[in-house]
């Protein structure tokens, strides 16, 4: 077979652009268009006409303000220092308000620029939305991808309005920037003690290694049968021929059941959709609902009792206990690392007994110089 | 061209790797199998970072006198609290902290005894900030051997376990501005941290509920930025002591006791040493140093864990160099010598301990 007749060739061919269907305002269609070789290696080779409109345009106004914003206030925090910004990118921060201002909105350096990112991203976020189910529905398409994208924002409201709002603390949303947002993730697990334990933190866990391994099996499927149409997949769904066949039955063969053509993509859609959904639903539970998840999965049977390994049991000391629980790590025997009751066998190359036996080394006072 | 691409992306990997640590990494487990309970280290770092402090180790001259009776009344004028001393073994504590603390200034007695006009030295007067200093800092050892067993044990400590030769110990801290002026209210992910919560004020440190698993139950206001602040005094305390969270606490848990490490316990007593010592013995000395020892808010310098720790989970891993016992001038309260002019040191806990007031 040629490789030109299987559509996931890589040839490119160069003609004049294809200007997509004719619509009714034209006039939003930004006429240039063009080629390139790079994103042809990766995908289409053709480069717009790409639709802007008026959603288009307030979208990358907000989202472009409030990204500038951002930069501003981060650059700010290192005294606007060209290289200090650079290197320390990474950990620079846009805060919300601290605890103290609850909703209200404080002066703009005191968590004032937070609200104003935030306002503005989430404008553009908004925007683009409605731009995508607008322009989806322009073409004849359903509005499946205006959907999943709703699921992702459902997120990122629920982090950082409402359940700050439910809250009543601007606070306890995450910051903006590369660090501090994962930092604010770590946190958060602490405070409500483990988020591991959060019923709808594993499924969204499940839903997203889940999307990832269904991506896996289906591209590879559809590669595998490749150069018997498979490719053509969409066509397959109504008109089976043999790759639809051949890759079902492997994977009777290999375990028993198949997705079908049709199938494989609603299962797609919604393990990608619930990696966000229930994601959300664990956050807004997260404080509002359970204050620590760690004993409410203990009070569940999710937890199981680990058995005391210790020679006494270890307790909070009081304020002005002495004793110190016979640890005294002066009967250790010589040479050992001594941490405790722990002596830890680290496989050092040389013992400590070593290195002290040979730092007899003449002592430099220097004194009556 | 495919071959430029490689060795572009065996660069990219591995500048990927510039902040990994050479292997091998040890994990010790040390508490029930499957919770995590381990205590993580680089056998080679350990013994590099093990032979720097051995190489520092000092010879002292000297042997422990026989005669251990204190000196009798009137033998020195102006010794606050080292009375219980004899005069050998005063001596050869004195010779000692010319090691100890001023080994590096090369300056020996004078460092902390001024000499008159005349050329002769004089060891009675205060004239001088490190005298004022020493006395309050040999108080302060004194209180951690004879009050803090708990986390020192037995073995103790004395100037050398923290100072290491240097009139300034490698780790402490100061007091940091608001950040008023900066955009940013504060940087979780950068300075100024707020130490002094923790090593000076409260304990609060306690962020996760112990009691409630529903949030109407829980009385728990802990805020994120809380956490965040708790997450990153217990990564310094980690990189003070050099060990990873789970020396201390099984992780699905931090808060749980009972899941917890003995040393735990051990470093608990320790944060709480640690406050005392910054409330009674640093924090007076604010009026007496020089200029030049203060921050930037114009205090003393503070201890921290990692002042007497220096990134090992033991200090110095507990070579003998750095116990306090064997030094009977720094392993009790010792009172004022009889012969002394000055009202002797109060004793902590009745009043703040500080020796500029004497």
């Amino acid at each position: 077979m040629a490789e030109y007749q299987n559509l996931f060739n890589q040839l490119q061919v160069r003609h004049a652009p294809d200007p997509g269907l004719p619509i009714a305002d034209p006039e939003n269609r930004l006429p240039d268009t063009g080629f390139s070789y790079w994103l042809g290696r990766i995908g289409d080779a053709q480069l717009g006409p790409v639709y802007l409109g008026w959603l288009g345009i307030l979208s990358l106004i907000t989202g472009g303000l409030s990204i500038i914003i951002m930069g501003l206030v981060m650059w700010a925090s290192v005294g606007w220092d060209p290289v200090q910004f650079v290197r320390q990118l990474p950990w620079l921060a846009v805060e919300p308000p601290s605890p103290e201002w609850g909703l209200r909105i404080p002066p703009l350096n005191q968590g004032g620029w937070w609200i104003l990112c935030g306002g503005l991203l989430t404008a553009s976020i908004l925007l683009w939305w409605t731009r995508m189910y607008t322009r989806a529905r322009a073409l004849g398409l359903g509005t499946h991808v205006a959907w999943s994208f709703a699921a992702a924002i459902w997120l990122y409201l629920v982090l950082g309005f409402i359940r700050p709002v439910i809250m009543g603390s601007w606070s306890e949303a995450v910051p903006f920037g590369i660090f501090p947002h994962l930092d604010w993730t770590a946190a958060f697990s602490i405070r409500y003690g483990n988020l591991f334990y959060n019923p709808f933190h594993m499924l969204s866990i499940a839903f997203l290694y889940g999307s990832a391994l269904l991506f896996a099996m289906h591209a590879a499927t559809i590669l595998a049968v490749a150069k018997m149409g498979g490719d053509r997949e969409v066509d397959q769904i109504t008109d089976r021929g043999t790759a639809a066949e051949r890759s079902q039955l492997f994977w009777r063969w290999t375990m028993g059941f198949n997705a079908t053509m049709e199938s494989i993509h609603r299962w797609a859609w919604w393990f990608a959709a619930l990696t966000v959904i229930t994601g959300g639903i664990g956050i807004l539970l997260t404080g509002t609902a359970v204050d620590n998840w760690y004993l409410w999965g203990q009070k569940h049977g999710l937890i199981p009792q680990y058995p005391a390994v210790w020679e006494a049991p270890v307790v909070e000391p009081g304020e002005l206990d002495a004793p110190h629980q016979g640890m005294s790590f002066l009967s250790a025997p010589e040479g050992t690392l001594v941490a405790g009751v722990a002596l830890p066998d680290l496989g050092l190359p040389v013992s400590f007994a070593d290195l002290t036996g040979s730092a007899d080394l003449p002592l430099e006072t220097e004194m009556g110089r | 061209m495919r071959r430029h691409a490689l060795t572009f992306l065996a660069a990219g990997g591995l500048l990927l790797t510039t902040g990994c640590e050479r292997p091998p990494v040890d994990a010790v487990q040390t508490g029930f199998r499957g919770v995590g309970l381990e205590h993580i280290a680089n056998p080679r770092t350990v013994a590099d970072s093990m032979a720097s402090f051995a190489a520092r180790v000092p010879t002292l001259a000297g042997q422990p006198p026989v005669d251990m009776e204190p000196a009798p009344p009137g033998t020195w004028e102006n010794v606050q609290v080292l009375g219980h001393l004899s005069e050998g073994e005063f001596n050869r504590l004195m010779l000692a902290m010319t090691t100890w603390v001023a080994q590096e200034t090369g300056q020996g007695c004078n460092y902390c005894h001024v000499i008159e006009d005349d050329g002769q030295v004089n060891f009675v007067s205060d004239d001088i900030y490190t005298k004022v200093v020493s006395r309050d800092m040999i108080r302060m050892t004194q209180e951690i051997n004879a009050n803090y067993a708990s986390h020192v044990g037995e073995a103790g400590v004395n100037c050398w376990t923290c100072h290491m030769g240097q009139v300034l110990p490698p780790n402490y801290w100061f007091l940091q501005p608001d950040n008023t002026e900066a955009v940013s209210p504060y940087f979780v992910n950068q300075g100024p941290r707020q130490l002094e919560r923790y090593y000076l004020d409260e304990p609060a440190l306690r962020v996760i509920s112990d009691d409630a698993a529903l949030s109407g139950d829980s009385e728990n206001t802990a805020s994120i930025q809380d956490t965040e602040h708790a997450y990153w005094v217990m990564i310094q305390m980690s990189e003070d002591l050099g060990v990873n969270c789970t020396y201390c606490h099984t992780t699905a848990r931090f808060g749980d006791w009972e899941q917890s490490s003995p040393e735990r316990v051990t470093a608990l007593r320790g944060i709480r040493m640690t406050r005392h010592l910054n409330t009674e013995y640093m924090v007076p000395l604010d009026g007496e140093w020089p200029d030049y020892r203060l921050g930037p808010l114009g205090d003393g310098p503070k201890i921290q864990c990692g002042t007497c720790h220096n990134g090992a989970w033991q200090p110095q891993y507990g070579v003998p160099a750095s116990h306090g016992s064997g030094w009977p001038g720094l392993t009790v309260l010792g009172p004022a010598h009889p012969g002394t002019t000055q009202a002797p040191i109060e004793a902590p806990g009745t009043e703040p301990v500080s020796g500029r007031n004497q």
